[in-house]
């Protein structure tokens, strides 16, 4: 059963990335711990370890191609766990996003990004055609209301915001006609000032003050003016592992998940965060390879969609830490700490070195029956 | 497998067209991650570099640091407004960690002046050790004035170390109704993660139990924050803006003090729960639980042995009796059983059963407390003089269905609906639940001893005070409330609370006309059982019950019984029998018979009751409304 030509392929440098990031993550965390007075990155560690044993079972025992199948069920489970929050979903800080399993709480619009690469590679794995015109998108477009819907209902605008985004990768991937693409672009640029209505008070203020955050440094242009004097106090070397008084003095904002990079930043300086993007553009770069080589075309569309939904995460993130974005709370993949996170990174890393290690059975001269 | 090959096997491969037009958006994809990466390096650049040193001297400087500003917490007041908790400030002995330098030098010189060991200060801050830094320990709450002025005096020697006043709570009339109240302690580490209490930091007081638990956010105001700007050695440079706290709201018990003070003296000694009701409204006027403790205790921090003492296995003093103890109702049930045998047909008043102190049913034979007998009782002398044989006659008559039934709807077996937390329901056996738990069928015994209360009913004393306040008030069961309003700290009302009427009994004005005509009897007759609360002045009517805890047969094997083998005594009671304004249910664990013990409990309660309403004895009502001897006389 087991082929040598299955550890040929296997993607070490992806695999060295992850290991990276995840003891960056660590000790980051270690730091940003003791800053808030709580021990995340113990658990943070179990996670790392339960995620990376998933990750390496996903590589070996399962292949990539069941999912094709299974994809009706996929969706059918995390719509309903999605609607199973709405009911017994426990709500913190005002939105109700946690499902309680007694020893952990996952957070199923989480495990949404990953199931919904899924189910749309698998659509248009099935739906195969050169071009799709606007019409042709009307089924997959219904097929991820539903769960943005229900998302956006938590309420947690940045999350339903990604999957759209996810949908629009996955949508250039499948190439959309010009003029497709034009009407859609006319119809977002017109639909702006409508959308602008349906936002509350606090999503409008984020977004006002994402473009003039010194107008209001002790109100909701705080965080980022604090996230800002972070990172740029770290200077070149950084104020050194544990010292950033940014992070340890409280005047930074959640420091163990959304701003997790700010402290990184600040501790390691401009050399440290180069290194760790660095370590990011290694790990996206293996993945968006994986996706090119891949030689039929649902492990090209699994393989794109997984990078770019890490992509997009690590984007809006950093983005949002430097101050060229918007507050919006999007994890960064295995730095932030969140279980649900690390777990849907890693299976999306698992997914990725699954498609790469069995790149072999479609070579030459291999038989596909 | 057969599956497998059919659909997976199958999948299709790129031709070479799609396989280069696949590589094309990838590279396209790679190229704009790359852009985005080169982008955030030179944000990078431009945020650390170009203008790091600006940045830097920003967080040096940096500037805002916030100080919560502790809003005083809401006072408790009794039904007068005299003040039960209130606020007073607390001088809390305080250090920063990151502040000291030398810890060791530093515990050498704080231990003489606390008077504790070095260890004991030590185990104080280690607790704490993970928390966020820069935020204050407290290493001694509520120290003495002693204390303070010593280290007042020294505090330019003591680096990091800070005195904190903060509000606590006084008791001016010491610890009134504990159990009631509840008490204010440090919140704990499952606590602080709870919604409820956000905001909330290690070190906080919060409300533990009874009133102070369940009204927490209401007398726990909102804090307020004051933001400083200060320099990079923490001195304080200009004070930004200030959000003043809002003090918590203040609650009004419809609990009066003179005479919950006098409960707790009555029931000083046993142990056990009083409750006293205004019948008319349903709100609690004292409510006791024996022995007490001292609600103070538990804010400046418990030893072990206290802790021990607290959580005595005997007296249990943190418990809530009067809502959460269970025990027989003994006679008292007969209330019950009296109206439920009048209003079912059973028995009119005049029927009479003879009593001859023995009672057959099959083989076993079922006594009367009295071994001489009551000779022919009817309903009457059955309350008045606790006859057990006539109950037994009539639960035989009623059958098990019809007393589940009424025990019911006199409130028994449910909760009373009071506004606190883990009340008991109280229990009343059923023959199916038998069956479930024991797999025994019913016995008819089992029927009898539940016909006087013993067996497997059991009720709390807050159940039993509604159930005889419902029979005072002419037959309305209310929900018992414990406050009259609550107020801002402006004075103006917020709420007010009124006790919803439950339910209804289903007796019929006659009937409840003869059980309260025989409960005046069972105290004023001259062979009543309660006639230790008979007073000079004031008709009182009520009922005594004696709960056995152990089996006759091991009871007389005893001679000098243990305490916890001896029986629970109970009184219910209400006065003026006329125009109840006061309902009474006095339960004693372990001390002896109903009419001996609890009996004289309750009437020091009205004593104290009618002692307030008018001072003056010339005021107070007479006992000319009716004539006592006479048993048809309406009350």
């Amino acid at each position: 059963m087991f082929d040598r030509r299955f550890l040929e392929h296997f993607d070490w440098w992806l695999f060295l990335a992850v290991l990276l990031l995840m003891a960056i993550g660590f000790v980051n965390l270690n730091s940003g711990s003791a800053a808030t007075g709580y021990c995340f990155q113990w658990k943070q560690l179990q996670w790392y370890i339960a995620g990376t044993v998933l990750m390496l079972g996903l590589v070996v025992f399962f292949d990539y191609r069941l999912l094709t199948v299974y994809s009706v069920h996929i969706y059918l489970i995390m719509v309903f766990m999605l609607i199973l929050v709405v009911f017994i979903g426990k709500t913190v800080g005002g939105s109700q996003r946690w499902l309680s399993l007694g020893f952990m709480n996952i957070q199923p619009s989480e495990l949404a990004k990953i199931a919904t690469v899924i189910v749309l590679s698998s659509y248009f794995y099935h739906d195969d055609r050169p071009q799709y015109s606007l019409t042709d998108l009307w089924r997959p477009f219904l097929l991820m209301l539903v769960p943005i819907f229900l998302i956006y209902h938590q309420p947690d605008l940045g999350t339903a915001l990604f999957l759209v985004l996810i949908f629009a990768s996955l949508v250039y991937m499948a190439r959309l006609e010009w003029t497709s693409f034009l009407l859609l672009l006319g119809s977002v640029i017109a639909a702006f000032p409508v959308v602008w209505e349906f936002l509350k008070p606090y999503q409008r203020n984020r977004i006002i003050n994402f473009f003039s955050p010194e107008k209001d440094p002790l109100g909701a242009g705080y965080h980022i003016s604090q996230s800002k004097i972070a990172i740029g106090s770290g200077q070149i070397l950084g104020k050194g592992y544990m010292k950033g008084s940014q992070a340890h003095l409280n005047f930074l904002p959640e420091v163990h998940t959304d701003f997790a990079f700010a402290i990184w930043a600040e501790e390691w300086g401009w050399v440290g965060a180069v290194i760790l993007l660095g370590i990011f553009f290694l790990m996206l770069y293996r993945g968006f390879l994986i996706a090119s080589q891949s030689r039929e075309r649902f492990g090209a569309f699994l393989a794109f969609g997984v990078t770019a939904m890490l992509f997009w995460q690590v984007v809006i993130n950093i983005g949002m830490v430097m101050g060229l974005m918007p507050v919006v709370g999007i994890p960064l993949p295995l730095v932030s700490y969140g279980g649900s996170s690390v777990f849907t990174t890693l299976i999306g890393v698992g997914l990725l070195l699954n498609v790469r290690s069995r790149r072999f059975m479609f070579q030459k001269g291999t038989r596909t029956r | 497998m057969k599956f497998k090959v059919k659909t997976i096997w199958r999948v299709k491969r790129f031709d070479r067209l799609d396989q280069e037009a696949n590589k094309r958006r990838c590279d396209v994809a790679i190229l704009i991650m790359f852009l985005c990466v080169v982008t955030f390096c030179a944000r990078l650049w431009h945020l650390q570099i170009v203008q790091g040193e600006h940045f830097r001297e920003q967080s040096e400087r940096n500037r805002i640091r916030s100080v919560r500003l502790q809003p005083p917490r809401g006072k408790i007041l009794d039904r007068t407004g005299r003040l039960l908790a209130g606020v007073k400030p607390c001088f809390n002995v305080c250090l920063v960690r990151e502040d000291v330098g030398d810890m060791e030098a530093l515990l050498a010189k704080l231990s003489p002046l606390l008077g504790e060991t070095e260890a004991e200060i030590r185990t104080r801050l280690g607790s704490e050790h993970k928390g966020p830094k820069y935020v204050p320990i407290v290493i001694k709450r509520g120290a003495e004035w002693e204390t303070l002025s010593r280290i007042e005096s020294r505090l330019f020697n003591l680096p990091g170390v800070f005195i904190e006043v903060t509000p606590a709570r006084k008791y001016p009339y010491g610890s009134i109704a504990p159990h009631l109240l509840g008490y204010l302690g440090e919140i704990s580490r499952e606590d602080i993660v709870k919604e409820r209490y956000k905001g909330a930091r290690s070190g906080d007081l919060i409300g533990k139990c009874g009133i102070e638990e369940r009204y927490e956010n209401d007398l726990a105001g909102i804090k307020g924050q004051r933001r400083l700007e200060v320099d990079a050695g923490g001195r304080l440079v200009r004070v930004i803006d200030e959000k003043p706290p809002v003090p918590g709201k203040d609650l009004y018990l419809s609990i009066d003090l003179d005479l919950q003070q006098a409960s707790e003296e009555a029931m000083k000694g046993y142990v056990g729960a009083l409750v006293a009701l205004d019948p008319q409204t349903g709100r609690i006027l004292a409510l006791v639980s024996s022995p007490a403790f001292d609600p103070d205790a538990f804010a400046t921090g418990i030893n072990n042995e206290e802790w021990k003492a607290l959580n005595d296995p005997v007296s249990r003093p943190l418990q809530n009796k009067a809502l959460q103890g269970r025990y027989a109702p003994a006679s008292t049930f007969k209330i019950v059983m009296a109206a439920a045998a009048l209003q079912e047909g059973i028995v009119t008043k005049n029927t009479s059963f003879k009593c001859t102190s023995q009672f057959r049913l099959g083989r076993s034979v079922f006594r009367c407390w009295d071994w001489r007998g009551h000779g022919q009782t009817n309903l009457y002398k059955a309350l008045v003089e606790s006859c057990d044989i006539y109950f037994y006659q009539v639960g035989l008559k009623l059958g098990i269905k019809k007393i589940e039934k009424y025990a019911k709807a006199f409130g028994l077996g449910t909760k009373t609906g009071i506004d606190l937390p883990n009340e008991s329901r109280g229990f009343i056996a059923t023959p199916d639940w038998k069956l479930g738990r024991y797999n025994e069928p019913w016995q008819e015994g089992e029927t009898l001893i539940t016909a006087i209360g013993q067996g497997f009913t059991l009720a709390t004393p807050l159940q039993m005070a509604c159930l005889i306040a419902a029979v005072a008030n002419g037959g309305t069961l209310y929900s018992p409330v414990y406050l009259e309003k609550m107020t801002g700290p402006d004075g103006h009302i917020v709420a007010s609370f009124e006790s919803d009427p439950k339910d209804k009994l289903p007796i019929s004005e006659t009937n409840l006309r003869i059980i309260k005509r025989a409960l005046l009897g069972a105290v004023e007759d001259k062979k009543a059982t309660g006639k230790q609360c008979k007073l000079p002045d004031v008709h009182v009517a009520g009922k005594t019950g004696t709960a056995q805890v152990i089996g006759q047969a091991k009871r007389r094997q005893e001679k000098n019984l243990v305490w916890k083998h001896r029986d629970h005594a109970w009184f219910v009671a209400y006065a003026p029998a006329e125009r109840p304004e006061l309902a009474v249910a006095v339960l004693c664990e372990h001390a002896g018979h109903g009419g001996s013990v609890a009996a004289p409990i309750a009437r020091k309660v009205f004593e104290t009751w009618f002692q307030i309403q008018s001072p003056l004895p010339v005021l107070r009502p007479h006992k000319t409304a009716f004539n006592v001897n006479n048993t048809d006389d309406h009350v």
